[in-house]
């Protein structure tokens, strides 16, 4: 059973549950987007499956081995990487040395590199003096370079130029493409639909639609209804 | 008043290596540690009661050491076990608790009696004019400089340091990327543990040698640590060197001995007041 599965998971918080019986699959080579309102609990969920916060019900498995109650470090072990919302460069720390955190052989960086060449000429400078795209590409890099299984993505736009995010947009596919399997929450539909194999659309904690990502793109409405909690899962 | 100066490079030694320990305990641990000389004075202690057992002094103090070394590990472990994503504030009272149980704990095995400390550096090292430099004062001042520089090197050179940067920065970040959080910061226990009690048995016999006044030395350290705003290795070691001198120098003059005392304080304060005025002038901006 090689996949990620989420069985039913519910979340609390210090302010109640924030996240409601949600159940998925990610599968390896696909991407699953995640789209909802603000304060619909997507954050949350993906701090579960990292391990930030602990689930307060239901089950979840990658490849076959429960997560239950494993530490992070654990989890990485696993093969999943979070990638976290904002933007998590670590800022005195360079752009090689970031990637080096993570890379699983010598050509690591290099090979990650490739996926932004305009990082290149930037690879001697602390991470924390680069414009917001370029740290969003240290750590999609540095995710890359860490050769996941699952990636889960937080809100890669926020706070990012439109042109910089669907600059982003196809090398997430690439990743895919190479075999992971990828969990990308947005709050921002469309374009992260574009690019989706599967999505689902969670409000209030409870998913609201679940299935194809095209039928959401195509029909504004039904999007509509999904954010309003009304649509038929 | 050179000679005072020159008395006091000793001490201020000490001071430079306790405030490059914890200008890394602060950074690393995120932990402002109260106890990182009472660790010290802990291993000291022991080496005397280990060399009354017949061990020569040196392999007495290289146990002692390694015991102070296992002690801030184990600190270390509790913090990292149970405050783990504590504020800094909650995980600095472990240490003050720790202090205060290594103190009393030197009390119940030690006894209250001064113990006489034998040095395993006696006498002098050389003379300029009238000054003399003894073998501690040279030993100390070398350690202050190659603890910083080592500590640099290894922070900004090494695989291991560059994890440790990133678990100072974002350790919750650090910790989804693989970084074992917990194992490093115990090494860093380990480690500044280890460093500060071979610091402190070394200057151990020509200090005061009650357990609370050898512990105590923590404030001057800290008034060293904090010129260097707990984040520059270098200027907390130029601080511990200064403030050891000038105290040297102070406590010549039959006078002024008194104010020795008071000049970590002062520089805390000040410190404080400058750190105020800076952050308003910030806000203002
Ligand atoms: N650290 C926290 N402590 C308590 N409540 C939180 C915390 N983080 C988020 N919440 C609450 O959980 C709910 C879901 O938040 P979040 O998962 O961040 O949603 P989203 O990512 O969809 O915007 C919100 O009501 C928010 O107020
Ligand atoms: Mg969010």
């Amino acid at each position: 059973m090689s996949e990620l599965i989420l069985d039913d998971v519910s979340v609390s918080r210090g302010s109640g549950p924030v996240v409601s019986g949600v159940s998925l699959v990610v599968k390896p080579g696909s991407l699953l987007t995640l789209v909802g309102p603000n304060g619909a609990g997507k954050t949350s969920l993906l701090e579960s499956i990292s391990g930030i916060v602990s689930t307060s019900k239901g089950n979840m498995s990658l490849d076959g081995v429960p997560l239950g109650k494993l530490s992070r470090i654990k989890r990485s072990r696993l093969g999943l990487v979070h990638v976290e919302q904002g933007r998590t460069v670590f800022p005195s720390l360079t752009v090689q040395e970031n990637l080096e955190l993570t890379a699983k052989s010598p050509t690591g960086v290099d090979e990650a590199l490739e996926l932004f060449p305009e990082l290149q000429k930037r690879r001697s400078s602390a991470s924390g003096l680069l414009s917001g795209g370029e740290q969003q590409m240290v750590v999609l890099a540095r995710a890359f370079a860490a050769r996941p299984k699952y990636l889960l993505i937080d809100e890669m736009s926020l706070g990012l130029a439109p042109v910089v995010f669907l600059r982003l947009l196809p090398i997430i596919r690439h990743i895919a493409d190479s075999g992971v399997g990828i969990l990308m929450v947005e709050q921002f539909a469309q374009l992260a639909l574009k690019i989706a194999d599967e999505a689902i659309v969670v409000t209030g904690g409870r998913v609201t639609y679940g299935g194809p990502a095209e039928p959401l793109m195509t029909d504004p409405a039904l999007l509509h209804r999904a954010y309003l909690g009304m649509a038929e899962v | 008043m050179l000679q005072g100066a020159s008395a006091g490079l000793a001490a201020g030694g000490l001071y430079a290596v306790i405030a490059v320990c914890l200008t890394l305990m602060a950074r690393l641990v995120r932990v402002v540690n109260f106890s990182q000389v009472a660790i010290g004075m802990f291993a000291a202690y022991l080496a005397v009661i280990f060399a009354e057992q017949h061990l020569p002094q040196w392999a007495a103090t290289a146990a002692g050491v390694c015991v102070g070394a296992v002690v801030s590990g184990l600190i270390g472990w509790i913090i990292a076990q149970w405050l783990p994503e504590a504020g800094i504030g909650a995980r600095s009272a472990v240490s003050v608790a720790s202090l205060l149980l290594l103190v009393s704990l030197s009390f119940i095995l030690f006894g209250s009696k001064p113990k006489t400390f034998k040095s395993l550096l006696p006498g002098p090292a050389f003379s300029m004019g009238n000054v003399v430099v003894t073998q501690v004062t040279v030993v100390m001042v070398a350690l202050a400089l190659a603890v910083a520089v080592g500590c640099h090197v290894l922070l900004t050179k090494s695989k291991i340091g560059t994890k440790l940067r990133a678990l100072s920065e974002r350790p919750t970040t650090a910790e989804l990327l693989g970084v074992p959080a917990k194992g490093l910061s115990i090494a860093v226990w380990a480690g500044t543990g280890l460093i500060s009690a071979a610091a402190v048995s070394i200057v151990a016999p020509t200090q005061t040698n009650d357990p609370i006044s050898l512990s105590f030395i923590i404030v001057p350290a800290s008034a060293a640590a904090l010129l260097g705003g707990f984040r520059r290795l270098d200027l907390a070691v130029v601080g511990g060197l200064a403030l050891g001198m000038l105290q040297g120098a102070l406590a010549q003059f039959e006078q002024m001995s008194v104010l020795r005392y008071w000049v970590p304080f002062l520089i805390i304060v000040v410190f404080l007041l400058w750190a105020e005025r800076k952050e308003v002038w910030d806000v203002a901006r």
